[in-house]
């Protein structure tokens, strides 16, 4: 089975308790066992860089040091973590005088990082590790009649890494046609939800999500998928704000993207963490053929 | 260093070196702001902001809800045609605002990234309901009652801790960070 | 042979006079071995310097001539023809720099001085094994090789030819015309373009003194200056030009139609035998033998079956022929090709129909273009009720190009007008970083166009898109972009974009360069002899550059770079013969064992090797006097004039001065 060091990210422990879930069983699923790294700490997420820029790096380094010692790559299925950790672990590997200045800080913990591992969304797992042929091989249940819109978000892609599209990809789309769905175009697919403003400026994030929520429903998406759980969260949690704020009246599912996998795998609602939404996933379920809903 | 750095070159020295060129060759194209999807809520558009730093208008700029406004989205950085990472500047300006305890009255993302540092510093993870005073009490009677709702939902559904986890190397974690900063009691 | 060295140290107003102390330099050089007379002085390029050095050739019976000052790049012309006025032999001098690599590298007055005294003893020491040498004569044929039809090309190939010259104009495409063919109305005048272009075309289709070659490339290049031997690939046309008298009947009657995606910009079709536009010079029809049914399947041939001229034109057994041509100078206007906007999703472009490149609006609005001038909507019905115009798309970008495409906001200007007479209900919007107005009448049209009522926004566009957020946006396109006067992010519906892609070098320049054996730059440009002064010539004597080739630019400019060149060529012909400099190589064939090792180094072909007297030869005019075969013969059976053994060691010794006698010497 090849393993990764799976970064779960606070998030995951209650909050998005069905991306761990299903996470683990779709990789489970086909071939991959996602080794969590042990004793990890928060990696910041956007609020550390607000207030110092070192000590945010810091607690990232100390992440990518463990799973360096497993001599695994380092996979977070959060985009803000997968963000921060690539560029830190690029920092790194860049700019000597900066890991010599970690490295002091990781010696407390007996810890030491070379930038010997890989950072990788777990998007990138499936897309590019486990590849759509083999996830074609493996459906069981094609989502067929699932009208999927493919919710990129922004930290995955930007900033770009090396030249790669970050306008108009389409590798989340063909993720989805694996698994038997059918993907929706919608403009709004890398646009921002709004992030940690949902807290901060609420808002501008509300107005953010519903942008996202309109645009999907309009190209007559009848779910959204995710990559990542503050993208879910926002435009889960706070559809109802949003339809007060504006007077509408979403209620379009939000499911993990390992959740929809799971589920044309065979594996049951249950174990993928299906059923604790807000907004009911149930509608959605019933669309696509052979898949009991609970 | 000799000489009083102005605040457009203070400002630049907190980007950090690798990444993007200075914002000195800014020629003002609009693009970032045409691509923000925060823009609406913002009092001075991005590229008004960095028109301002260029003029070392630092009074303004620190009283602009402009910065703490932004989502990090980085759509402004991969498009701009000068190369220069307007995210990153975002986040630098939100650095030196707490640095300098500067920032406009109302807003609730100075209090709060202060809360989450420090809730780190003392579990090594975060958690929600610990932030929540940070920003609660700031959104009005509809809003808290609003909160108040989503949170219950999601304790009745599982989502939610009610006890905060700690880091099993908590000390160690500490210590780590002393290294870098001499943190004193948080 | 003791030889009179004159040394001249120049002042150099304070430039090398601060730092070096040139009175104290001056006093020792006159008390060096060989040395008949040493002065300091002011300015030695002035007319007094350079008669000092006349006087003292004449009347101190100098044979050799030291100059310690700026750079040789500056004045080594100068004091050489100073010498020739005394009655030395120009290369019996020798230059020191003591600016450029002395006074102006450091404040140090002690070092300086020190390396002045090195510098010129250098200078005398080398120089006193300098022999006289002769420049070589070289002919120039009078025939110029013109390559490409654009504007630039017929500006050039007129100019020649009117004064009496002949020139072979090369074009890759069935017509001449260039990208000038294809627009409808030029900016600032709004001349039409067809008008002012086509007399040119049929002048040079009908002048004695040229040759026309279209449907042509150039396959091979050999030679240097004045003897250019280029071979020129004369594509099939399939179509006998002796006979056919371009009646059209066989266009008329071609059954097939391809989208024509040259000169139509892929908006409208032609035939399968055709003429990229009705002006077309030569007349004669070209078969798209990709597309041709007889090629692809033998059937069909309407064509000839309808061709009326006896014989029969159409000859499908036609052969490319390969010309070989002499030419003396060549002259390189191939001018451009317009960035491809899909690189920018953002902008919709292939994804949201309504969106335009220019090169397709251009032939849009022209009268005899697809929608025969009409400006309508991709379903080539609907007038548009709002255009956007978005500037500076992959210019000014440093994702991109990171220049500005110079005709770009002219030309989007032009648009803007276009559309305002056509559609005078219509709202037009142009959404711009700067407008960039700099020539005669530019600014002027700008103000036209704001008193027509276009809107301008001061704001790079960011997104087009097809997602409504309100009614007002349904069905349209959404332009978002930053109102940065009124610090304002606006989306603007409208109902066409239009956009305004860089302008890029061709996708073979690179290639190209090579052929010719000249540079380009990273953007693929080629690189001019100077930006500044010499804008037309190259690094490569006999290869000249004009238009768009070296760099975006509008119609005027392109004229006035095409005439240049002829310029600068009919003055070479007229002269008839050129001096080269006599820096070359040359072979001791009684030394050299026939290794050959030379041959394969030389980076300008110009060795050859004699296989009966198993001697290598070095081809005096091709060599560029680089000094690589000079180093890489094992036998030292090369010469480098000027650049001899003796030379270079002596110069080494020179510098080396005050360490090189045996008492200085520690140990």
């Amino acid at each position: 089975m090849k393993q990764y060091a799976y970064y779960p990210g606070c998030s995951l422990e209650s909050l998005s308790m069905g991306y761990h879930l299903s996470a683990i069983e779709a990789a489970r699923g086909l071939g991959v066992e996602l080794k969590e790294i042990e004793d990890w700490n928060c990696c910041g997420a956007t609020a550390y860089f607000h207030v110092d820029e070192l000590l945010a790096y810091t607690l990232v380094a100390r992440n990518l040091a463990m799973a360096e010692k497993e001599g695994l790559d380092f996979v977070a299925p959060c985009s803000g973590c997968y963000k921060n950790a690539y560029f830190t672990n690029n920092y790194l590997r860049q700019d000597p005088e900066l890991a010599e200045h970690i490295n002091f800080a990781l010696e407390a913990d007996n810890l030491h990082i070379n930038g010997t591992t890989n950072v990788r969304h777990l998007i990138e797992v499936f897309v590019d590790d486990i590849g759509f042929e083999e996830i074609k091989k493996n459906v069981s249940r094609p989502l067929k009649g699932l009208l999927v819109a493919p919710y990129y978000g922004c930290q995955l892609l930007r900033p770009r890494k090396d030249g790669e599209d970050v306008e108009n990809p389409q590798f989340f789309e063909e993720l989805m046609s694996a698994i038997g769905a059918e993907p929706v175009n919608f403009a709004s697919k890398n646009r921002c939800c709004g992030g940690s403003l949902i807290i901060t400026n609420r808002k501008a994030a509300l107005d953010m999500v519903h942008v996202i929520l309109h645009d999907a429903e309009k190209n007559g998406a009848n779910v959204i998928a995710t990559i990542c759980p503050l993208c879910n969260v926002n435009l889960e949690l706070y559809q109802h704000q949003v339809n007060r704020e504006y007077g509408t009246e979403f209620s379009m599912p939000i499911l993990y993207f390992t959740q929809l996998i799971g589920l044309a795998l065979g594996i049951t609602p249950g174990r993928l963490g299906i059923g604790k939404e807000l907004v009911s996933a149930a509608p959605m379920l019933s669309y696509a053929q052979n898949v009991e809903s609970r | 260093m000799a000489a009083e750095l102005t605040f457009s070159k203070e400002i630049a020295n907190l980007m950090y070196a690798t990444h993007g060129n200075p914002i000195k060759d800014c020629f003002q194209c609009g693009t970032c702001s045409a691509s923000c999807p925060a823009v609406e809520f913002m009092d001075h558009t991005p590229r008004e902001l960095i028109g301002m730093i260029n003029a070392d208008l630092k009074e303004e700029v620190l009283a602009s809800n402009t910065y703490w406004s932004c989502a990090s989205c980085y759509n402004c950085t991969v498009r701009c045609p000068a190369k220069i990472d307007i995210a990153d500047l975002m986040y630098s300006l939100k650095r030196y605002s707490i640095w300098r305890g500067q920032y406009p009255e109302d807003l609730i993302g100075p209090a709060f990234s202060e809360s989450f540092v420090k809730m780190i510093v003392r579990t090594g993870r975060s958690f929600e309901p610990v932030l929540a005073p940070s920003y609660i009490f700031k959104y009005g009677t509809r809003g808290l009652i609003q909160e108040a709702q989503t949170a219950t939902a999601l304790v009745l559904k599982g989502r939610l801790p009610l006890l905060p986890t700690k880091i099993k190397r908590l000390e160690n974690f500490q210590r780590m960070m002393k290294r870098i900063i001499p943190l004193g009691e948080s | 042979m003791s030889e009179k060295v004159g040394v001249y140290i120049c002042h150099c107003g304070s430039n090398i006079a601060k730092t070096v102390r040139v009175e104290e330099v001056s006093k020792w050089a006159g008390e060096q071995d060989q040395v008949a007379v040493a002065r300091d002085y002011k300015f030695m390029c002035s007319s007094l310097g350079q008669e000092l050095i006349e006087d003292d050739i004449k009347e101190k019976g100098l044979t050799r001539v030291v100059v310690a000052s700026c750079s040789p790049h500056m004045h080594e012309k100068t004091f050489r023809a100073a010498c020739v006025k005394g009655g030395l032999n120009p290369f019996l001098f020798e230059m020191a720099n003591i600016r450029e690599h002395d006074s102006w590298t450091t404040d140090d007055t002690e070092a300086a001085t020190q390396k002045a005294k090195a510098l010129v003893m250098a200078a005398i020491d080398r120089v006193i094994h300098h022999s006289p040498l002769e420049p070589i004569p070289v002919d120039i044929n009078s025939n110029t090789l013109v390559v490409g039809g654009g504007i630039a090309g017929i500006s050039a190939a007129l100019e020649l030819a009117d004064a009496g010259y002949h020139v072979y104009l090369v074009e890759r495409e069935p017509s001449i015309g260039g990208h000038m063919a294809q627009l409808d109305k030029t900016f600032p005048t709004l001349d039409c373009s067809a008008c002012i272009l086509t007399p040119k075309m049929v002048d040079v289709g009908q002048h004695p003194n040229i040759t026309l070659l279209t449907w042509s490339e150039v396959e091979k290049v050999d030679g240097y200056l004045g003897n250019f031997t280029v071979n020129v690939r004369k594509k099939a046309r399939y179509v006998d030009e002796r006979y056919c008298t371009g009646c059209g009947i066989c266009i008329e009657k071609c059954p097939f139609k391809v989208v024509d995606n040259v000169f139509e910009a892929g908006l409208g079709v032609r035939k399968v035998i055709y003429r990229p536009f009705p002006q077309a010079v030569p007349k004669y029809p070209v078969i798209d033998v990709e597309n041709c049914v007889y090629f692809k399947r033998g059937k069909c041939k309407a064509c000839q079956i309808f061709c009326p001229t006896e014989p029969n034109s159409i000859d499908f057994e036609q052969q490319d022929e390969i010309l070989q041509i002499q030419v003396g100078n060549i002259i390189l206007a191939t001018g451009f090709d317009l960035f491809d906007v899909s690189q920018i999703p953002q902008y919709g472009y292939g994804r949201l129909a309504n969106v335009f490149t220019s090169l397709e609006f251009e032939r849009m609005v022209n009268a005899s273009g697809p929608t025969e001038g009409k400006v309508v909507l991709r379903d080539m019905q609907t007038p548009p009720k709002s255009v956007a115009i978005v500037h500076c798309v992959g210019s000014r970008d440093k994702n991109y190009h990171e220049y500005c495409s110079n005709v770009c906001c002219m030309y989007s200007l032009k648009f803007a007008h276009l559309i305002h007479e056509r559609l005078p209900e219509t709202e037009v919007f142009n959404c711009y970083i700067d407008i960039r107005t700099p020539s005669k009448g530019y600014e002027e049209f700008y103000h036209r166009l704001m008193d027509e009522g276009t809107h301008f926004i001061r704001g790079k566009v960011a997104d087009v898109t097809d997602a409504a957020r309100t009614t007002e946006e349904e069905g349209k396109l959404i332009v978002q972009v930053e109102d940065t006067l009124i610090n304002k992010q606006r989306r603007i519906p409208v109902d066409m974009v239009i956009l305004s892609p860089a302008i890029e070098a061709r996708q073979d320049s690179r290639e190209v360069s090579q052929q010719f054996r000249m540079g380009c730059d990273f953007d693929g440009f080629f690189t001019e002899r100077h930006p500044k002064l010499d804008p037309v010539a190259t690094m490569t004597e006999g290869i000249l550059i004009a238009g768009a080739c070296q760099g975006p630019k509008d119609v005027p400019a392109s004229v006035t770079q095409g005439a240049a060149a002829a310029a600068r060529v009919g003055g070479l012909i007229s002269r008839g013969t050129v001096m080269m400099e006599p820096i070359r190589a040359s072979i001791d064939a009684d030394a050299c064992s026939g290794c050959r090792i030379c041959n394969e180094l030389c980076p300008y072909n110009a060795i050859i090797f004699h296989e009966d007297k198993k001697v290598s030869e070095v081809i005096t005019a091709l060599c560029q006097g680089c000094g690589t075969c000079v180093a890489a013969c094992p036998s030292a059976a090369i010469t480098g004039a000027h650049f001899t053994n003796d030379q270079v060691m002596s110069e080494i010794e020179g510098i080396l001065w005050d360490v090189r006698k045996p008492e200085l010497v520690p140990g």
